[in-house]
This record gives C-alpha cells, sequence and structure tokens, in this order.
C-alpha cells in the first residue's frame, strides 16, 4: 500500500478509535504500535517505549505537574473565595455585572496558573451557585464559566504554551509574553459581548438588588480590594526571577507551586485535605498529559516515518499553490476541525509538528504562531462534540445544565474567540509588541 | 524491482543536516537512480538521540550518522568518539589516524561485535567554547554551566564547568532562557549555522580538540542484504560526505573568525591553556587504565602525536 | 466469579494503591531537588546530577502512578456515546476495546522489557557527564506498564463481571 494510504488509514482509525470511548492514550497508543510492527516487523516494538525516554529530556515538563499542583491548591484551598466577593460587590450592581465579574476572576486565575481546569472548578464552586441565585440565565452562566476558564492557557503562564514550545523550540518565556495581550484582548471582548447582550435583553443577568447593595459598607468594599493582591504576589513571585534569568523555567514553576501553598497556609486553609486532593489530583492530570503525549509521540514518529509530514507540506506547500497566508488560515482552519474530535494534547504532538514546520518554511513568526495555535486550542475546548471545559462542564454542574443547554451556551463565545483568533491573525503586532518590548528581540 | 529504501538518521537538527548530511543523502539517491533510496531524518525525529543505537540494532533505522560518544554506543571506543580531549589538532588527524594508523580496523571490530556496521569515519569540526559572557582566564569558566559532549564533560569538569546534556535542538533555547551558559561543542561555522552565535556571541579561541570525529553506521544485517555496488556506493558517498565537511569547516572557521560579525573572540593566556594541556595528558593515562582495548587506543594517538611533534612545522607549532 | 479472579483482583488493586500512593508523593521530592538546584546555583557551586535526577523522579512518578489512575478512572475518554449507555452497555463495549489497551500496553511492556535488559546487559549509562546507570529507571518503566496491563486485566474481569449481572 501507498504510504500516504497508510497515513490516511492511520489516521482516520484513531478518529474511530476516539469514538470508542476508551481511553485516549489507549486508542492513539494502539493505532501507534499496531502501524509500527506492521511496517518494522520485531524493530517496530521499540518505537513506542522510545517516546517514553524522549519525554524523559523534555526538561519543560517537569513544570507540568507544578503548574496543575498550583491550580488544585488553589481551587482546593478556596483562595478565589475573596477574590470573587470582590468582583460581586464591585460590579454587582451593574447589568450583566456578576458576569463580567466571572470574567475578570477568570483572568486573575489564569495569572495563578497554566490549565483551564482550576478555573472550571474555581468557577463551578463559587461562580455558578451565585450566578443561580442572582438568576442568570443558564446559557450565559455555562457560557461564561467555559470561556473564562480557558483563557488560563493563553495567559501567562501557560501549560498549553510550555508544550507548544518544545515542539517549536522558541523560548518559552517570549510564548508567553505573548500570549498575555491577545487573553487581554480576548477577556475584554466577551466583556463586550456580555455588556450588549445584557443591554438588549436586561432579564439574562439581573443587576444585583439595591438593598443588598446597601448592606455591603465602603469599608467592607475598599477591605476587600485587597484581595486582588493575591494574584499579584504568584505572579510576580514566579514571573519576575524567571524573566530576569535568576530562576529557570523549571524552577520558577516550583516557587510558583510554593507560593500558592504559602497564600494557603497564611489564610489558614491549607488543610489535610486540600494538601490530600491536590496531591492526589496533581498525579492524575499529570499522569493523564503524560500518557497521551507518550501515545501521540509514537503517532507522531510512525507518522513521520512514512513520511506524511513531507506528503502534507507538499500538498500544501506545491500542490495547492496557494499564497502563504491562504496556507495560513487553511491550517488553522483545519485546526478547528480537527479540535471539535481530537483531544488538543494529542493535536498538539502529532499535527503541530508537520504544521509548525511549514509555517517555519513560508517564513511566519512561531512565536506569533504559538498564540494562534493556543486560541484554536482554547476553541477546541469549547467546540462539541468533543472538548475538555465541555465534559468539566458536565461533570461539575448542576444537573439542569444538560448537555444541550451546555453545548448551546459556548456558541457565541466561540465566535468572540474566533473574532480574537482573526484579529491577532491580522495584526501580528497584538501578540509580538510585548516580548518585543520586555525582551527586546 | 522493488526500491530498497533505507532510513538514516542523522544526530543533526535541520539546520545543520542541510551542510552536514543532505548533500551526500541527495547525491547517492540520484546516483542510485530508483535502485535504492536513503530517507533522512533529523535528531530526535524518528528516535531520540539516546535510543538511536538500540533503534539501528533492532532495524528501526537501517542506517545512522552520529559520532560514537552522543549516541552513547555501547562498545569501547565510544569514549573516542566526539572530542576526546586535545588528541587531534587538525581536521586531517582524523583520516590518518583511521586509514594509516590502525583505527578503521579497530572501530570496524567493536562495532561488528553489536551487530553494526561501521562505514566510514570522517572528521568534522574542532571543539571551542562559545558563551554568553567573555572567557579570559581558565578562573572564568568555573561555575558556567556548558551544553557539551559526555566525555568532555567529564574532562572539563575539573575546571569547575558543570557539563549539561541537552537535546541538540533545545540548545538556542536554553541559552535564551538562561539555562545554559555556553556550549563546548562545535567551532565557529556551526556556531554560526545553528544561530547560536547570536545568544552566545563570545568565541574562545582556544579549543579542547581540534576535530572531531564522527561516522557513518548501518545495522549490520541489512548492509549484507545490500548488492556490493550500492554497498560501495555508500561507502563512496559517506566518504565524500566527510570531505565535503572538511573543506566547508575549513573555509569557514577562518572566515568567520575574520569576517564574522555576531561573535568577539577572546584567548586564554599561555599558561592557562598549558594546564588544559597538561590535564589532557592525565585524562587519557585515566582512559587508558580503564581496558587493555582503550589502552591501546590510547597508545596509538600518543605516538601519532609524537611523530606530528617531531616532524615539525607545518605538522604541529611549538 | 470464580475465585482465583476474585483473589487476582484483590491483589493487583492492593498493590496498585500502595504504588500509586508512593508514587503520588514523589512530587515533593521533584520540588526539593529543583529548590536544591536554584539554591545551589546561587550559591556558584551547581551540582551536576540535579536536572537528570529531576527528570528520573518525573518519569518514575507519573509511570508508577499511571496504574493507580487506571482505578481512579481518571484518564480522559472521548466519551460522547459512551456516556449515554447504561453501566451494562458501557462493560460490554469497554470489554472489547480494553483489548486496544492491553494490546498497546503490552508492546510498551516489550520494548521497555528489552530495553532493560540492554541496560543490565551493557551496562549502559545516560550519556551525560554524571554518566548514571539507565537500568533503575528502565527497570522502574518496565515494572510500570506490566503493573497497567495487570490492572486492565482487573477492568477487564470487574466488566465481565457487570455484563454477568455479579457484584464485586
Ligand atoms: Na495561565
Ligand atoms: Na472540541
Amino acid at each position: 500500500m501507498d504510504h500516504n494510504m497508510i497515513a490516511l488509514l492511520m489516521f482516520s482509525t484513531m478518529l474511530l478509535m476516539m469514538v470508542t470511548g476508551q481511553r485516549v492514550f489507549g486508542a492513539i497508543g494502539f493505532v501507534a504500535v499496531v502501524a509500527a510492527l506492521a511496517l518494522w516487523g520485531q524493530g517496530g516494538s521499540a518505537m513506542g517505549f522510545s517516546a517514553v525516554m524522549k519525554l524523559m529530556k523534555w526538561t519543560p515538563l517537569l513544570t507540568l505537574p507544578m503548574f496543575v499542583f498550583m491550580g488544585y491548591v488553589m481551587s482546593e484551598s478556596r483562595l478565589a473565595d475573596d477574590l470573587y466577593r470582590m468582583f460581586h460587590v464591585w460590579f454587582g450592581p451593574v447589568p450583566g455585572g456578576l458576569a463580567i465579574g466571572t470574567i475578570l476572576l477568570m483572568v486573575m486565575i489564569s495569572v495563578m496558573n497554566g490549565l483551564s481546569v482550576a478555573g472550571m472548578a474555581i468557577g463551578a464552586t463559587i461562580a455558578l451557585p451565585e450566578l443561580m441565585r442572582r438568576g442568570y440565565d443558564k446559557l450565559m452562566i455555562s457560557g461564561v464559566i467555559q470561556a473564562g476558564s480557558s483563557l488560563g492557557i493563553l495567559i501567562p503562564p501557560s501549560v498549553v504554551l510550555v508544550l507548544f514550545s518544545l515542539i517549536a523550540r522558541q523560548p518559552v518565556s517570549e510564548l508567553w509574553l505573548a500570549g498575555a495581550v491577545p487573553g487581554l484582548l480576548m477577556a475584554t471582548l466577551f466583556i463586550l459581548y456580555i455588556l450588549v447582550r445584557t443591554k438588549l435583553n436586561p432579564a439574562l443577568a439581573p443587576p444585583m438588588p439595591p438593598e443588598e447593595l446597601a448592606a455591603v459598607t465602603r469599608a467592607e468594599k475598599f477591605r476587600l480590594l485587597r484581595a486582588g493582591l493575591l494574584p499579584v504576589f504568584i505572579f510576580v513571585a514566579m514571573m519576575v526571577p524567571f524573566l530576569n534569568g535568576w530562576a529557570s523555567l523549571t524552577e520558577a514553576s516550583v516557587i510558583g507551586a510554593l507560593a500558592a501553598v504559602a497564600a494557603a497556609v497564611v489564610k489558614r486553609r491549607f488543610t489535610r485535605q486540600v494538601f490530600e486532593v491536590a496531591t492526589r489530583q496533581t498525579l492524575a492530570i499529570t499522569v493523564m498529559f503524560m500518557l497521551i503525549i507518550t501515545a501521540a509521540l509514537s503517532f507522531g514518529a510512525v507518522f513521520d516515518g512514512l513520511g506524511a509530514g513531507r506528503a502534507i507540506n507538499d500538498f500544501f506547500l506545491n500542490s495547492l499553490g496557494l499564497a502563504p497566508w491562504q496556507v495560513l488560515v487553511l491550517m488553522q482552519a483545519s485546526f478547528l476541525v480537527m479540535g471539535m474530535f481530537l483531544d488538543d494534547t494529542a493535536m498538539l504532538v502529532i499535527v503541530a509538528p508537520v504544521y509548525v514546520s511549514l509555517a517555519k518554511t513560508l517564513g511566519f513568526d512561531l512565536v506569533w504562531y504559538g498564540v494562534l495555535y493556543t486560541i484554536t486550542c482554547q476553541i477546541a475546548y469549547l467546540t462539541p462534540p468533543f472538548g475538555y471545559n465541555l465534559f468539566l462542564m458536565k461533570a461539575m454542574a448542576p444537573p439542569e445544565f444538560t448537555l444541550p443547554v451546555i453545548y448551546r451556551s459556548v456558541f457565541p463565545f466561540v465566535l468572540v474567540m474566533i473574532a480574537t483568533l482573526i484579529l491577532v491573525m491580522v495584526f501580528p503586532q497584538i501578540a509580538l509588541w510585548l516580548p518585543q518590548t520586555v525582551l527586546g528581540r | 524491482q522493488d526500491t530498497i529504501k533505507w532510513r538514516l538518521q542523522t544526530y543533526a537538527g535541520p539546520a545543520l543536516a542541510e551542510e552536514v548530511v543532505k548533500p551526500a543523502i541527495e547525491a547517492f539517491n540520484t546516483i542510485a537512480n530508483g535502485q535504492m533510496e536513503i530517507e533522512l531524518y533529523t535528531a530526535d525525529q524518528l528516535v531520540p538521540t539516546s535510543e538511536l543505537f538500540r533503534a539501528m540494532q533492532a532495524g528501526t533505522i537501517d542506517a545512522v550518522q552520529s559520532d560514537d560518544d552522543s549516541m552513547a554506543s555501547p562498545t569501547e571506543v565510544t569514549v573516542f568518539g566526539g572530542y576526546f580531549p586535545l588528541a587531534l589538532r587538525y581536521s586531517l588527524d582524523v583520516p590518518a589516524l583511521f586509514n594509516s594508523w590502525g583505527l578503521k580496523e579497530i572501530w570496524e571490530e567493536e562495532y561488528a561485535k553489536v551487530g553494526i556496521k561501521h562505514i566510514s569515519a570522517g572528521s568534522w569540526d574542532p571543539c571551542n567554547f562559545n558563551m554568553k559572557e567573555p572567557i579570559n582566564s581558565l578562573a572564568d569558566l568555573k561555575g558556567k554551566r556548558v551544553f557539551t559532549f559526555p566525555t568532555a564533560g567529564r574532562f572539563l569538569a575539573q575546571f569547575g564547568v558543570i557539563p549539561v546534556t541537552l537535546p541538540w535542538e533545545d540548545v538556542e533555547v536554553a541559552l535564551q532562557t538562561g539555562e545554559l551558559d555556553g556550549l563546548a561543542w562545535s567551532g565557529i561555522t556551526e556556531d554560526y549555522t545553528a544561530g547560536w552565535s547570536k545568544v552566545a556571541p563570545y568565541f574562545l579561541t582556544n579549543n579542547i580538540s581540534g576535530a572531531w570525529i564522527g561516522h557513518f553506521f548501518a545495522n549490520m544485517e541489512r548492509w549484507d542484504a545490500l548488492p556490493a555496488h550500492l554497498q560501495q556506493l555508500l561507502q563512496t558517498c559517506f566518504d565524500q560526505s566527510h570531505y565535503r565537511r572538511q573543506w566547508w569547516y575549513w573555509a569557514g572557521e577562518a572566515k568567520l573568525r575574520v569576517e564574522g560579525t555576531d561573535m568577539t573572540l577572546t584567548s586564554l593566556p599561555d599558561a592557562d591553556y598549558a594546564q588544559i594541556e597538561a590535564a589532557a595528558q592525565k585524562f587519557w593515562e585515566e582512559i587508558a587504565a580503564e581496558s587493555p582495548l582503550k589502552a591501546k587506543v590510547v597508545e596509538i594517538i600518543k605516538k601519532y602525536n609524537d611523530t606530528m611533534v617531531k616532524a615539525g612545522q607545518p605538522y604541529r607549532y611549538g | 466469579m470464580p475465585g482465583w479472579c476474585l483473589a487476582y483482583i484483590r491483589l493487583i488493586d492492593r498493590v496498585t494503591l500502595r504504588v500509586g500512593r508512593f508514587a503520588m508523593y514523589l512530587l515533593y521530592v521533584m520540588m526539593a531537588i529543583m529548590l536544591f538546584s536554584s539554591v545551589t546555583k546561587i550559591l556558584h557551586m551547581p551540582a551536576i546530577w540535579t536536572l537528570e535526577m529531576a527528570q528520573f523522579v518525573l518519569v518514575a512518578y507519573y509511570m508508577l502512578g499511571a496504574p493507580y489512575t487506571f482505578q481512579l478512572d481518571t484518564n480522559v475518554r472521548m466519551d460522547l456515546l459512551y456516556s449515554r449507555y447504561s453501566p451494562r452497555g458501557q462493560a460490554i463495549w469497554d470489554a472489547f476495546t480494553v483489548f486496544a489497551l492491553m494490546f498497546y500496553l503490552g508492546v510498551m511492556l516489550w520494548g521497555a522489557f528489552d530495553s532493560t535488559v540492554y541496560a543490565f546487559e551493557m551496562n549502559e549509562v545516560n550519556p551525560t557527564a554524571w554518566r548514571p546507570p539507565l537500568w533503575p529507571i528502565k527497570s522502574i518503566i518496565t515494572f510500570s506498564f506490566l503493573l497497567m496491563l495487570l490492572q486492565a486485566g482487573v477492568h477487564l474481569i470487574r466488566d465481565i463481571a457487570t455484563i454477568r449481572g455479579v457484584k464485586i
């Protein structure tokens, strides 16, 4: 059989295997090792294992458990409670204010962790009950929490950008800084959308009743502002040593994790229970990531061994005869479609190496491309039928948040994200200005 | 008749592979005219460099371009591959030692024992320091985190250098993010080719080895299965590849020292360099003591250098 | 269900739990190594072993922890259809697809075992200046894949029990 056919077969079998509901890493790994054995006989048996040794040398992966741990310490010790209360009190009187407050809370949480899981957990436990009590529309609640928490991977620190840095071989510091402005831009657009939407239909997001507002004293209002210092403390403790070169990326991630613990200890919330859950869940999430990456790496290596990467490159560059930006649009569009069905980590390890080399050949800035990729991942978290945030929402929210509600709720937010994606594509400086200014590249 | 397909993975990343192996592969594929085709893979593409040797033994990969040291060959001679400190002064020392002084036979025999065909040894670039901060004395090296070869790292540790081993492709980023202070990996040509000259702009002119020993290897069964004319063609193309590298480096090193704009040159005081040379002699003895075969290779290297010194200029100055 | 099945499940579950709980705390060992690394770097006496050691511990952490996450069932599934089935439906489905998982784990075990034997025979060391032997970490990886495979067997038995309507 022709190599391109085998590659195509591998890819479609993998998608099919995913639908079986077997564990994602098992589905990908199975296709990878079957193909390796079919192609290379006994020699192929080492292929899957090689990925484990390769991962061992990917030093920045050491940050993964640290960032996951940080997120769990934060959500489990309810460090964000005061933070939410602050936004509640200050934005409550505005129509849609609590939804806006939730987005701002998510920005703050994003500054303190590198995934979207912590945001989802905090959103579902703190923001959701309050928004429900306040009579917000279910679609609005579900959409705000899912979209807001996805900012965690765009606003630094970001685990997705660490993984991208390993694939694209670009400095994490530049990638993180490049994600900051687009992340804030996206948050701003979310808020604009909420404002417009509530202006048109105030019933979706009723403001805080005046009598409840009157109960909050001025002193209380200003006391709550102090809660905003927490994210600043954690962010500074981690990023300043890193950006100044005093601590390496891996060391900075440890500092970040310990800063989160310190904050929880100071607030007397670092209980045995928090310690246990954070430690166990960190293992669970780290294992999940590592097993998927291991399987996807073998898949990618076999895929590459078949020359599929070259074939795709050739197809985009020579067969289609398109201009570079047209190729870029096609790549992003295909990423969006794949993101609907594929796990984003798998997508990163299998597809991104091909696309990154394409982007490089076309002369695009890979730091900028990393930001585009991350926004695509955020969208993938939200687009039905398969998406992390969709699953997490279903798992964490009360039963009246049915799957159809969850699916429908993300729609407007996905449009806002695509708008951000297009803005960053058209104006690369939105991403590149900050790293260029700070690091002088 | 079906085309024979081989997969060859090099230790080099894409930018370097473009110069140091791709021309030879393209030449081979052209002359083989459809009878055989080699697909080239760059560092870590199919298997990680640390598993390269086993992958070649198992037949996942048919052939490999690498030095013995970075691919961790399980042979007695591994320590001499790459940069054995100060054993070589010029690039011609490598073919001289292999073809006239008997190293080729030793290598072939050692690799045959582990199921690998040693096809061809060649000399590649010298090993200089290129650093983020200028090195003006031996003391300046103390505490620096330096990306280097395992054996070179063992040797350099006595001067306070902290040797670091990373995937080749991560080096540039590690220099930018401060995980590395510099490299003891290559000559100036490679520094410019890999883009390291921009991130580690100080070049120390004193090298710790005047040339690198690198090879082409193949899985023995796959090699034996080839018809004689294709074996000969492989041999010739790989030999030619070493030759191409030789002039590419020789011309590049001199030209970039004089005309390169990225890097500032610094040198060690003679007394400091003499200290390194003396330490190298001691290091040779330590290695020789490890096994009879290693002692045999060290003996050849010593005799060779002795002869070169006695021959005087232009073989050795001073 | 036959008695040996129950004994097997009990044994593997217990081993997995013990190993997993141990692995869980390696997180703090990683933190300690990296903190030590930065402190010694600030004091201008960096050690050559910290980064490699941290890498080894990371591998041991997620490898030894992996069988435990089978028990916790925290490995992500694309479960749009799957989640709509009844528990029995899921069990039937799983009893088939688990063989794909077992095949993958089996090949990984094969590769890991070969590589470990090689590490012992050749006295393989990490190609770095520190040159630590590789057999310890490779043995850990081999053991982990074996345990994952055995744990997948536990799931298969449980699924069969569910299909038969037996409670274990
Ligand atoms: Na973040
Ligand atoms: Na999706």
